[in-house]
């Protein structure tokens, strides 16, 4: 027995011998990271379908024409340059000389194929703004839109350009498994749910990645992700659990990175004359009963007590980095919390004695949301409104609340608009129902305000940016004050590192190895 | 035998049908999966698209004869998620979760039997109290939380053995193990103890309440008068005779570790299929989520297969029929 246990802790500093070399080998090749993510991504084809783990390998391994930096400020990409030919045509220059990892060189058909390929997926979402597309030579594409549309290039970003022959010659299913892009790294292996590693690609065009490998490892609980951290298996993770922020901060050698994140928490109202939970007259047609209810919600209380300090209380329905937020104007100064206030608008309405209704909300979701709505029924009880709670997880919320929203009267959701432009939120959010297509498809509330869809209209046909931003200031203006939403608060992602590691996170959470660095 | 066989086929034919019917209806009430795929402000346009490339836009007693008919030509359908076969979904995460089932399974064996014997052979012992104490943790102790407390002490306070994950593999036979290299082994003992934790205790005290049993009976006296020692007598004749409870459960928890270790392998981000399972109800793709349990209802006949067949190696006088 003695002598087994003395070779099992030979082979034990074997071991650990050998795991030194090889980690001092890594060290002689090259920089090398490694991050846990919350998931293992479901793709690696970007026209397969969008989710957070995804979307962080698609920007790893493809290139989109514009590029969208950390900041969500807009420049050029795989397209050196671009300018309006007249009102709804768009020129694009496209950079020479890039080539895609496999040594095809990309070239104008390479964006004419992607664009005409996402009209057939899964994603045409991602081309709805497209009319037409040509290639003039090889590094010259034509875009036209339906109307005049100032932010184009915005959408582009989310475009991903894919390899015609390649694509083709690889088919749908297994592009998910062998991507092949322009990116600034390439897949080396993926083993699904264990890890994910990626090489950097030196002939990159703006320079090989100064990390030379990636791994990402899907850790999905939180607890195991934090203490892979703390054990050093992983050099940084994504979403460090709320509880774990405190344990994480007095240990020496880490840091947690937080941001405000574009995910605005939001609680949208039925303003139809009969809303489905509630009897009678839907009192949420008059706007005090709106202004009421949210002057009755403690935004602070529940960024204290439910997200822990972890949230931004919204100011409007859009981030102050977009088009379309005006300046200095608060939504939590014009409707502050005030108890007795709200009382009177209810009383002024006539609903003194408040009323009935439910509200839906996911408990999967977002951060804490089940408990946002707890906290939600007990502030509104204060003004007399018995908020019921139909809470339910996301597999099921999406196509409850659908539009029509024939289930519905207050909803809880979550909007993130990380174009950098309000104009698609408000087009889809607060166009009235049915009156165009595509405008007002989300609109759950069934607002409908002849001036804002004026204003949504006007802003998508003119092809000037400072116009644009100009007549969705005056839109935001009008939600103000017709409040047909209260935005609530602004998640925060939460980041941890060792030291060592410099990351500065994106707005968007999608977390680039190239602009990483590590010591 | 063949008779036996042949009425073992027609009951898992049976069991499986019944299986993906139960299981095409559950799924209609649990949410559409469509807009687990389309972005939330998708149009009309835009979802009826995706239904379609999904085969969403027909009844459901249609999708279910196409499921139906492409099964029979082996063709198990694809996940609406991944857009990839489910049933390489499923079997590419098999081999670490039939790995770490089978070493927690041996450990719990190591462990279980010879403490059940000795407690069910001195009942009044000091130590076969503390024993029979400790197996009512076992079971008692959720295993999220053991896990956890695992990861804690062992990971993060002590450093012996790492958190999460799977470690070095090798090829063997086409499939990656990790219990051929240190780094695997390394890996795996944390989620295998926490995985046999609930079964060793079960097993203990199926395999003492046996041993009471037996050691009451008239062939142990005469064994030992006979002149056997008593280990002989214990392990020999006694144990065999209590183990047919024994292997039943063995094969039950066997099984149901393999199909549902989600817990486990979630906490300690082990890169098995139990955590597909989960992550497929919460998406609603219902593809994995019929060839999964198929699979499943599939390991577990076999599994009572085989342990109809222990039976009769444990005792001759049990026959197949």
């Amino acid at each position: 027995m003695k002598y087994l246990s003395q070779t099992a802790l030979r082979a034990g500093a074997v071991g650990v011998a050998v795991l030194a070399a090889a980690a001092s080998m890594a060290q002689a090749e090259g920089k090398s990271v490694t991050i846990g993510l919350t998931s293992d991504p479901s793709h690696l084809y970007p026209l397969a379908g969008e989710e957070l783990s995804s979307n962080i390998m698609y920007y790893h391994l493809y290139d989109p024409l514009v590029k969208r930096a950390g900041d969500l400020s807009f420049g050029p990409g795989l397209a050196e340059s671009w300018e309006n030919v007249d009102e709804t045509t768009w020129r694009f220059n496209l950079r020479d000389g890039v080539t895609f990892h496999n040594g095809n060189a990309f070239t104008a058909a390479d964006v004419v194929f992607t664009v005409e390929k996402a009209r057939e997926s899964i994603r045409p979402d991602l081309v709805a703004n497209i009319a037409s597309i040509t290639a003039v030579d090889d590094t010259t594409v034509e875009i036209t839109t339906p109307k005049p549309y100032a932010v184009l290039p915005n959408d582009l970003a989310e475009l991903l350009v894919l390899d015609e022959e390649y694509t083709t010659a690889t088919g749908d299913t297994d592009m998910d498994l062998k991507p092949m892009g322009t990116g600034p790294y390439m897949l080396d292996q993926w083993i699904k749910e264990e890890k994910l590693v990626l090489k950097a690609f030196d002939g990159y065009w703006a320079g090989a990645p100064k990390i030379k490998e990636v791994t990402f490892r899907p850790i999905t609980n939180p607890a195991t992700r934090t203490a892979a951290l703390l054990t050093g298996e992983v050099d940084v993770i994504q979403d460090l659990a709320v509880r774990d922020v405190d344990r994480v901060k007095k240990e020496g050698g880490f840091s947690v990175i937080t941001r405000p994140s574009l995910l605005n928490v939001v609680l949208a109202m039925d303003m139809r004359e009969e809303s489905p939970t509630i009897e009678g007259k839907n009192p949420m047609t008059d706007q005090r009963v709106r202004a009421a209810i949210a002057q009755a919600i403690d935004v602070d209380a529940i960024n204290k007590i439910v997200m822990n300090g972890l949230a931004t209380p919204s100011d409007q329905y859009v981030p102050s980095s977009h088009i379309g937020h005006v300046d200095g104007m608060n939504f939590r100064e014009m409707y502050p919390l005030d108890i007795d206030g709200a009382k009177a608008l209810m009383a002024e309405a006539g609903y003194a004695d408040g009323f009935t209704m439910t509200l839906d909300a996911t408990n999967n979701r977002y951060v804490n949301d089940a408990q946002i709505a707890q906290a939600l029924a007990s502030m509104l009880a204060k003004i007399n409104i018995d908020l019921q709670l139909n809470i339910m997880p996301k597999s099921n919320f999406w196509g409850y609340i659908r539009v029509p929203t024939e289930n519905s009267s207050f909803i809880m959701s979550g909007w993130d608009v990380p174009s950098g432009d309000a104009g698609s939120m408000y087009g889809a959010l607060f166009y009235s129902r049915g009156k165009k297509d595509g405008y007002g498809q989300v609109n759950r509330g069934s607002y409908s305000n002849a001036e804002m869809d004026a204003l949504v209209d006007q802003a998508d046909s003119t092809p000037k940016i400072e116009e644009r931003d100009a007549l969705l200031q005056q839109a935001t203006k009008i939600l103000m004050a017709d409040v047909p939403m209260i935005p609530l608060h602004y998640e925060q992602d939460i980041y941890a590192a060792r030291d060592g590691v410099m990351l500065e996170p994106r707005v968007d959470k999608f977390l680039w190895a190239y602009d990483m660095d590590v010591k | 035998m063949f008779g036996y066989l042949l009425k073992r086929l027609i009951q898992m034919t049976l069991v499986l049908w019944v299986v993906s019917v139960i299981v095409f209806l559950m799924m209609s009430f649990t949410g559409d999966p469509v807009f687990m795929v389309v972005p939330i402000d998708a149009t009309d346009a835009e979802i009826a698209q995706a239904r379609r490339l999904l085969g969403l836009d027909q009844s459901l007693l249609v999708q279910y004869g196409k499921f139906l008919t492409s099964l029979v030509q082996g063709d198990f359908g694809n996940s609406y998620v991944f857009r990839q076969p489910a049933m390489t979904l499923i079997l590419e995460r098999m081999p670490a979760t039939v790995e770490m089932v089978l070493v927690a399974m041996a450990l719990a064996i190591v462990v279980a039997i010879p403490l059940g014997v000795y407690a069910g052979a001195n009942p009044n012992s000091r130590i076969s109290r503390v024993i029979m104490a400790g197996s009512l943790l076992g079971i008692s102790l959720p295993g999220f939380w053991v896990g956890m407390v695992l990861i804690y002490l062992f990971a993060v306070h002590w450093g012996v053995f790492p958190s999460s994950g799977r470690g070095d593999t090798a090829e063997f036979l086409g499939l990656r193990i990790s219990l051929l290299t240190w780094d695997g082994w390394h890996h795996i003992m944390l989620p295998a103890i926490t995985l046999s934790l609930g079964t060793m205790a079960i097993l203990l005290r199926m395999t003492r309440a046996g041993m009471m049993e037996v050691g009451r009976q008239d062939f142990m006296k005469f064994a030992r008068a006979k002149g056997a020692t008593r280990r002989d007598v214990l392990y020999k004749h006694g144990l065999k005779n209590a183990l047919i409870p024994v292997v039943t459960i063995f094969g039950l928890q066997l099984g149901d570790l393999i199909a549902f270790a989600t817990i486990t392998e979630t906490i300690f981000s082990w890169p098995g299929m139990g955590k597909l399972l989960i992550d497929s109800i919460y998406r609603a793709d219902r593809p994995v989520i019929v060839v999964y349990l198929m699979l499943v209802a599939l390991i577990f006949v076999v599994i009572n297969f085989i342990v109809d067949i222990v039976y009769t190696l444990i005792d001759p006088r049990i026959t197949l029929k």
